[in-house]
């Protein structure tokens, strides 16, 4: 059996880099192939207008900034993503509510279900 | 009893009594003209007797030079002119009307004066008015009611107005009110929040206490509208919220309302949260006249409040993740250790080598650490024989003392289960340093000799996963990872400047 998110191309946007080596574990046990992780906005920038991807996770406070024109870039390029917090969703601005969001400690279950809402595919 | 009198003895003893009364009466034809004026009228208003009889009554009294004299005379006179047709007495409860004074150097000036009259038309036989009689009150000491054309302002209305509507009632009374409204008025003047009463559709300040003064930075504002009076809050909502209070009477509370006021001359608007209430202020009739303002500044508690929220949203922020990166330590852990006895010992050793860092940086209020006293931390419990730490004092910032702390366990208990700490012999020198002075960067190495002999893992752990990824990642590093088969040597470097930033 195939899972539906096997061979996905997920963008990490994470300063914590023990919750990236968390969140790239769990992706690559999905069968997805981890881009970056990025630590700051700059790099998560770069690779969300450059590098080849189907989807992204981005922690919305990366280093003391928030990780919205990341969140642009993709969007601009039609890119889905998930936001993962740990203010929930009400830390959100009224501009982003609405996007699919993980709250912070996630399980792999949330992940995998979150990638699956943003990217619009069912359960096999 | 009068038949012990004569008419002429009865009508001798009338005037005898018209002109020894107490009360101020005087007596005009029915064309207003004078025909008599007692004593007390006379000492009232200062006139002499032969200058006024015979006179007109607005020829003799004309309220002065002032502005406001034609309508106080117009009242006087259409109060008389109404007692005249019907034929009833007719009250004037409130008329201001000025009366002259002769100074001591001939010059005569006029003081306006607050009356409140009564006319009482004398009917013959045949009920005609032959004759009517005024008796008047000087009340101006009960009224301090500025403007001749104000009725009933705001102000009387709740303190004390409808008194002055009835003034010819006891005078004891009177002063009594009158007392009373001053303690009220002194209670607004004093009140610790702002207190304002504007009267009129246009909403005229009457009155405001020195807390409404300070809000708007002292400016001139009595007797003005207050959209003349306070123009930078046209486009904010308050005028439109006083017009419709004024209109429909219904009161209005204003909660943390963000106000832009100009508090000095010239400076720029300052936000302002307010407290507030609008309530109306009816008169005897229940018509509205004017607007009760009361409020306090909350701004130093609206903005404590928005701080605690950003404190909190950091601190729950931090919190998550703590716990995401506890997390991540278990599942990594759990993943090279199938045995739960050695999955506990390790996961342990791993959250109090992270609690310890946490100790250090609360130490320095989060400022940093010194990198000895993290090194010192992590190997003080294989003894100092054993380790040698050889270099210069160097401060770090928090990130940095947070990676290098879960750094230098990872190396240690590495070393304690396999490597240099493994055997009794063993040893770990640790040396650095800080290289070039323009962009400084700590050079570090950790070598360990006299353990046994060393071969490559198979598959990189948990542990040198985490060095690497903390130091590229998090400090923006270099790190290698030689294992030479004397022992174990990691070579790192991390840019100083970058640690010290955040």
């Amino acid at each position: 059996m195939t899972h539906p998110l096997s061979g996905r191309r997920v963008l990490v946007v994470e300063d914590e880099s023990l919750v990236a080596m968390l969140l790239e574990t769990i992706l690559e046990d999905m069968g997805c192939t981890p881009v970056g992780p990025a630590s700051n906005i700059d790099e998560g920038e770069a690779m969300a207008r450059e590098a080849e991807l189907d989807a992204a996770l981005l922690d919305v406070n990366v280093a003391g900034r928030q990780v919205f024109p990341v969140a642009a870039a993709l969007k601009a390029r039609g890119v889905p993503f998930v936001f993962s917090t740990g203010y929930g969703e009400s830390g959100l601005p009224d501009e982003w509510r609405g996007n699919t969001t993980i709250q912070k400690p996630f399980t792999e279950a949330a992940i995998r279900n979150a990638l699956m809402q943003a990217l619009g595919v069912a359960e096999v | 009893m009068n038949d012990h009198f004569t008419v002429e003895q009865l009508d001798a003893g009338l005037r005898a009594a018209f002109e020894a009364s107490p009360n101020a009466y005087i007596l005009l034809t029915p064309d207003l003209h004078i025909l008599q004026a007692n004593q007390t009228y006379l000492d009232l208003t200062g006139a002499r007797r032969e200058d006024i009889l015979g006179q007109p009554l607005f020829a003799a009294f004309d309220s002065g030079p002032a502005e406001t004299a034609p309508e106080n005379v117009r009242q006087v006179q259409a109060s008389l002119e109404k007692a005249r047709e019907t034929r009833q007495r007719d009250h004037l409860a409130l008329v201001h009307f000025a009366t002259p004074r002769t100074l001591d150097d001939g010059r005569q000036v006029f003081k306006e004066r607050v009356w409140s009259a009564t006319h009482t038309p004398i009917l013959n036989a045949q009920g005609e008015v032959t004759m009517l009689l005024q008796h008047t009150v000087d009340i101006t000491h009960l009224s301090d009611t500025p403007r001749a054309d104000t009725t009933v302002t705001a102000l009387d209305a709740i303190v004390g107005g409808s008194l002055l509507l009835r003034a010819q009632s006891v005078q004891e009374d009177n002063l009594r009110l009158e007392s009373e409204r001053n303690r009220l008025v002194e209670m607004f003047m004093q009140a610790p929040g702002f207190v304002a009463i504007l009267s009129g559709p246009h909403h005229r300040f009457q009155m405001h206490n020195p807390a409404y003064g300070q809000l708007i930075g002292h400016r001139d504002i009595a007797g003005k509208p207050i959209r003349e009076a306070l123009p930078e809050l046209a486009g904010q909502g308050f005028f439109e919220i006083l017009d419709t209070v004024f209109e429909t009477g219904e009161p209005y509370e204003g909660r943390e309302s963000l106000a832009q006021l100009q508090r000095s001359p010239d400076a720029r608007l300052e936000p302002l949260y307010l407290n507030f209430i609008y309530q109306p202020i009816r008169d005897d009739a229940g018509s509205v006249v004017g607007i009760f303002v009361q409020g306090h500044d909350v701004t130093a508690n609206v903005e404590a409040a928005q701080r605690q929220k950003l404190m909190i949203d950091e601190l729950n922020h931090r919190v998550k993740n703590t716990l995401a990166t506890v997390q991540s330590i278990a599942i990594q852990t759990a993943r090279s250790h199938v045995d739960p006895h050695t999955f506990a010992e390790t996961f342990q050793s791993r959250i109090l080598a992270l609690s310890h860092t946490h100790n250090l940086l609360t130490q320095s209020h989060w400022e940093g650490a010194e990198l000895r006293a993290i090194l010192q931390h992590e190997t003080e419990a294989y003894g100092p024989t054993r380790i040698s730490l050889n270099g210069p004092p160097v401060s770090l910032a928090p990130a940095a003392v947070l990676s290098l702390g879960m750094i230098f366990h990872e190396l240690a208990t590495n070393a304690a289960k396999y490597g240099a700490l493994h055997t009794e012999d063993g040893r770990v020198l640790i040396d650095w340093a800080i290289a070039d002075q323009r962009a400084p960067r700590l050079v570090l190495s950790w070598r360990e000799i006299g353990g046994p002999k060393v071969t490559p893992p198979d598959r990189r752990g948990f542990g040198s996963r985490l060095i690497e990824r903390n130091i590229r990642h998090d400090l923006a590093g270099q790190v290698d990872l030689v294992y030479a088969p004397d022992g174990l040597i990691v070579e790192l470097t991390v840019p100083l400047d970058r640690t010290l930033d955040q």
